[in-house]
């Protein structure tokens, strides 16, 4: 075999493998079917293959961003969760995957993007953080505007702004849907049969997120942890498939209390420090040429003038010395 | 539509009985319908026939910007206006009468996850073959499309509608998908339809649904509308069992009416 493809996904955080949904679904997805993939958790958006994150580098360097893409391959390569599943039961898959997608997706981008108290304090925040230094300032930006755009591409309506009207819509579709997830799932541990399949990755890449984030406004969480057998199903899911992000959330949970002196954990501090000095001696250095450039240009233009005279001087005091 | 007008329009929809002069507008359909207009417009009328609800099609040249989400269909009744298949069966149910009152919660479930699988899968594809194959847009969405308007209008008009569906395709994903992708998907959609169905009247047992309606449009439409190629309507008509299904729609909800 050769070498297994390489996973790039964002960082977990919250307890949770990875925070954003489409990476969600796809680790998840490996995890059921035991993929053999190289994981790498970033935070950078611009050090994967594609631009964007997820993406998965196949041997072949192939790029695959879209998280159907990508499960596609792996059942090409007979890493397939849904082996066991009926026609009938692979048919209704897809059925709750494309009643998550239109109703269940606007109203997650809304909550962490839109919703202006959840992203300035969290999203924002969030992503600030890990990126590194000169991203920090304007990506977190850039990808809320690519949300927002993406919500009125999808809600059809170029006019769409925060508030509330559109916020009780979204979230009531959004309720429905869990609603609706919830009495397909009953009472079972899973919602075909006693394995995960990749409905169970979808359902588990869309709701965890809900129900691990601490946003201010938690109104999808609540709905959510009112449903108990999708709560249940999220955190079994989370024991049994990825114990160690579980448990790195509790220790995170104590160590992260004090956050406001927490500026000596920063991440990349080495290198943090040294971008800083070099963007400072930048400004310092162009301040300088700026005022000063005149000078250092009539300094050289002497430099070049003066060798003539000198040589004529030279050459003079030689004809003197034959002379 | 928002939230304070619908709870409205349900609360005055309640007090008041279908109408005999309620009116379904599509556009033009000899030179203007789209094939994605014609599906929906075709599930909303077999909605309301399987509902027993009179309704008069009339078709006018700019339906689409009478509409007040802008999409088509929409429907006059009395005094209010709703658009779209989801809204309309809300505001059918809020009068009394709904075709999902039978089933059970778990079918419920199965039946808007269905639906959405149809407008996600069915309905995005037709909107790509549209506007995304360059040919068929070339050939028959322009053209059609902008056949009301004259010259700089119509150019203008037929290019913003294309630039916002190929946005669209861009935002759920489909923007990078080639034109077998696409029929790739179609063929995916039919064959869990197919399966869901299988040797049953409609979808859920013996009485037709609005998930019936809404699949009905769609590939009626399909089956029958001339496109530059036949290949959307091939990878249908490999399933036997749907091909059977539209004929019986077609016949116990259509051409009875037609013949007497």
């Amino acid at each position: 075999m050769a070498a297994p493809a390489e996973l790039f996904c964002w960082e977990g955080s919250w307890g949770l493998p990875s925070v954003d949904p489409d990476c969600l679904v796809v680790l998840a997805y490996a995890q059921f079917a035991g993929a053999p993939l190289k994981l790498k958790k970033i935070s950078n958006p611009w050090r994967s293959p594609s631009g964007s994150l997820p993406a998965l580098r196949t041997n072949q360097k192939e790029t695959l961003s879209r998280p159907s893409d990508i499960i596609i391959y792996l059942r090409k390569q007979k890493y397939n969760a849904d082996f066991d599943l009926s026609a009938k039961e692979g048919a209704d898959s897809l059925a709750f995957i494309s009643l998550m997608e239109e109703k269940l997706r606007p109203a997650l981008i809304y909550t962490f993007w839109i919703e202006t108290k959840n992203y300035v304090d969290v999203t924002r925040r969030w992503y600030a953080e890990h990126m590194p230094f000169p991203l920090n300032f304007f990506v977190p930006g850039r990808m809320q505007h690519g949300q927002l755009e993406k919500l009125r591409l999808l809600r059809g309506n170029e006019s769409l702004e925060a508030g509330e009207e559109l916020e009780k819509e979204l979230y009531r579709d959004a309720a429905e849907c869990m609603n609706l997830l919830s009495q397909r799932l009953g009472s079972h541990k899973f919602f075909f049969g006693d394995s995960p399949s990749s409905l169970d990755a979808y359902v588990f890449g869309h709701l965890a997120p809900i129900l691990k984030s601490k946003l201010p406004n938690g109104k999808l969480q609540q709905h959510l942890k009112s449903l108990e057998n999708l709560t249940n199903f999220c955190t079994n899911i989370l024991l049994l498939y990825f114990p160690r992000d579980g448990r790195e959330s509790s220790s995170q949970k104590t160590s992260s209390q004090p956050e406001g002196g927490d500026f000596d954990h920063v991440p990349n501090k080495r290198r943090k420090q040294f971008l800083s000095a070099l963007v400072a001696l930048g400004a310092m250095l162009s301040y300088a040429l700026l005022t000063g450039m005149v000078s250092i240009q009539h300094v050289q233009q002497e430099a070049l003038e003066a060798p003539p005279d000198l040589q004529t001087i030279g050459s003079h005091e030689e004809e003197e010395g034959d002379g | 539509m928002s939230l304070a007008a619908e709870a409205f329009v349900s609360q005055m929809a309640a007090a008041e009985p279908w109408p005999e002069t309620a009116t379904l507008y599509q556009p033009l359909k000899e030179d203007q319908i789209l094939l994605s207009d014609c599906a929906s417009s075709l599930a909303v009328q077999a909605y309301l026939r399987m509902c027993g609800l009179p309704v008069q099609v009339v078709c006018r040249a700019n339906a689409e910007y009478m509409s007040p989400s802008g999409k088509i269909p929409f429907i006059h009744v009395g005094n209010q206006v709703v658009s779209e298949l989801g809204p309309i069966v809300q505001f059918t149910k809020a009068k009394g009468h709904s075709l999902s009152d039978g089933l059970d919660d778990v079918q419920r479930a199965e039946m808007k996850a269905y639906m959405e699988l149809v407008n996600n899968m069915l309905l995005t594809a037709e909107l790509y073959i549209q506007w995304c194959d360059d040919a068929t847009a070339a050939e028959i969405s322009r053209p059609r499309y902008s056949s009301p308007y004259s010259w700089p209008l119509s150019n203008i008009l037929a290019y913003q509608k294309q630039w916002e569906v190929r946005r669209k395709m861009n935002a759920v994903g489909w923007g990078g998908k080639t034109l077998e992708q696409v029929y790739e998907d179609v063929s995916q959609c039919c064959q869990a339809l197919s399966q869901r169905l299988g040797t049953q009247q409609y979808f859920f047992n013996k009485q037709p649904t609005e998930l019936d309606a809404l699949v009905f449009g769609h590939l009626f439409t399909i089956l029958t509308t001339r496109l530059t190629s036949t290949e959307l309507a091939e990878k249908i008509k490999s399933y036997g069992n749907l091909l059977s299904f539209c004929r019986r729609i077609e016949q116990t909800y259509f051409e009875d009416k037609s013949s007497s």
